[in-house]
């Protein structure tokens, strides 16, 4: 069973929320981060508007470093962000997802790809830089995150919530 | 689904698909430059410029050694003219100054032999000499106003030169050893034979009344034997140059070793000197050399 696309609205409101949330956790880096991979791999993806998803994604990739200010040379983050988002678009519309399980692998591999496309990118842009443990707490997180993202954009509201 | 098209002919999607690209083309751009964007112009401007700047490197080593080699060579010739032009000073200033030279070491070599002759030597400059002519002989600048007498003994370093003939007030005249009218008693070292010198000219004279049974070597040094009281005994005359046997006596020649020729300062005995002096030309014989074993 094929799952249908979320709203468009629905969609750019939720990337607009974590967008705003990516800025309010900037005094906490790890949540900042989920919060952050949540917005690129998860909620900016759309199968048929890649513009949209790589401005968001490019929006989250400029809050983050720039909440940060660590690096030198900005851009990194958010030009591996537009990438995997256009990425999991294409994906999306590629393969359009048939259950949760599929959706969490997909997130599991994105978010792989992301952590080692991030780190290129910000090594390009400037310089060396520590791994860090982001990727980790992301990881971790999949679940909750993942699993928020599936009832909100896929499979709508819980019955319970009503 | 309804595609819109632009008024310059494009789709809506087109224009955001070119967007995107552009968005995305120009991130990467931006990331790819890197922490310094003009370090990569710089790099690249050098690795272009890489060539042009060796070939100008080099073009500048070589002006700069070829007018490094050119200043070397002008500063080389200055210095070569200079040194020619105190080259030829010196030379000029030396030529001067050689013959007081030549007097002052003369005068040195005369101060030493009178140190070492415990007489009161007086010495007079050469101011002539007639040597060429027949009893030619050498006028001093000295004469009675240096006390001066005849058969006074007149010796230089090298050794004796003659005797005072005449005396003027201001000048004396030189009989030479080698004058054919000069006599002087010598004495043969080895033997301690006693002879009576004649000269025979040209720093050459016989000595006479030797006896054959005299045994006289060829390189013998001849002294005075004092005995004509006008030199003391032991004063260099000369060395023996020939050997030949006579009827009654040996005829020995002797080379004079004083420089006739060449004098140009004097030493002056006092008259009729004591016989014996400390003999300051005495040559040191060479010790016979002993054979292995012998006491």
């Amino acid at each position: 069973m094929r799952i249908a696309a979320p709203s468009a609205t629905r969609q750019n409101l939720l990337c607009a929320v974590t967008l705003g949330l990516v800025f309010l956790t900037a005094p906490f880096p790890r949540i900042q981060f989920v919060v952050h991979v949540l917005l690129v791999l998860a909620l900016a993806p759309r199968a048929g508007s890649p513009l949209a998803g790589a401005l968001w994604a490019g929006a989250a990739g400029w809050a983050l470093e720039g909440t940060l200010r660590l690096y030198p040379h900005l851009g990194g983050t958010a030009w591996a962000d537009m990438t995997l988002a256009l990425l999991a678009g294409w994906m999306a519309g590629r393969w359009p997802l048939e259950g949760v399980k599929g959706w969490f692998a997909r997130l599991a591999g994105l978010l792989a790809a992301h952590t080692l496309l991030v780190h290129l990118a910000v090594r390009l842009a400037s310089g060396p830089h520590p791994w860090g443990f982001g990727w980790l707490w992301a990881l971790v997180s999949l679940p909750v995150w993942g699993w928020a993202v599936w009832r909100l954009m896929y499979t709508g509201p819980s019955p319970r919530l009503g | 689904m309804v595609v819109h098209r632009s008024k310059w002919g494009w789709s809506r999607a087109g224009w955001q698909r070119l967007v995107l690209i552009l968005l995305w083309l120009g991130h990467g751009i931006w990331v790819l430059l890197g922490p310094y964007p003009g370090g990569h112009w710089t790099r690249l401007a050098d690795t272009l410029a890489r060539p042009s700047q060796h070939l100008a490197s080099r073009w500048a080593q070589w002006r700069t050694t070829r007018k490094e080699a050119a200043r070397d060579f002008v500063e080389t010739r200055a210095e070569n003219v200079r040194l020619t032009a105190e080259l030829a000073q010196l030379r000029t200033q030396a030529a001067q100054e050689a013959p007081r030279l030549a007097e002052a070491d003369e005068a040195v070599r005369l101060l030493g032999l009178k140190r070492q002759i415990p007489l009161e030597l007086k010495a007079a400059r050469v101011i002539f000499s007639t040597r060429p002519a027949t009893y030619g002989g050498l006028i001093l600048d000295r004469g009675r106003d240096l006390d001066l007498v005849p058969d006074q003994g007149v010796l230089v370093p090298e050794g004796i030169v003659g005797r005072l003939w005449s005396v003027g007030p201001t000048q004396a005249k030189v009989l030479l050893a080698d004058a054919p009218n000069a006599s002087v008693a010598v004495m043969l070292m080895r033997s301690r034979a006693t002879g009576v010198l004649q000269g025979l000219g040209s720093g050459r004279a016989l000595i006479r009344y030797i006896s054959n049974q005299e045994v006289v070597q060829v390189g013998e040094a001849v002294l005075t034997s004092g005995l004509d009281r006008v030199f003391p005994r032991g004063l260099l005359v000369g060395y023996v140059a020939e050997v030949v046997p006579g009827d009654l006596e040996l005829r020995v020649q002797v080379n004079l070793s004083a420089p006739l020729d060449r004098i140009s300062t004097v030493l002056l005995l006092p008259f009729q000197p004591p016989l014996e002096v400390q003999p300051p030309f005495v040559v040191q014989e060479p010790k016979p050399q002993r054979k292995k074993g012998t006491p």
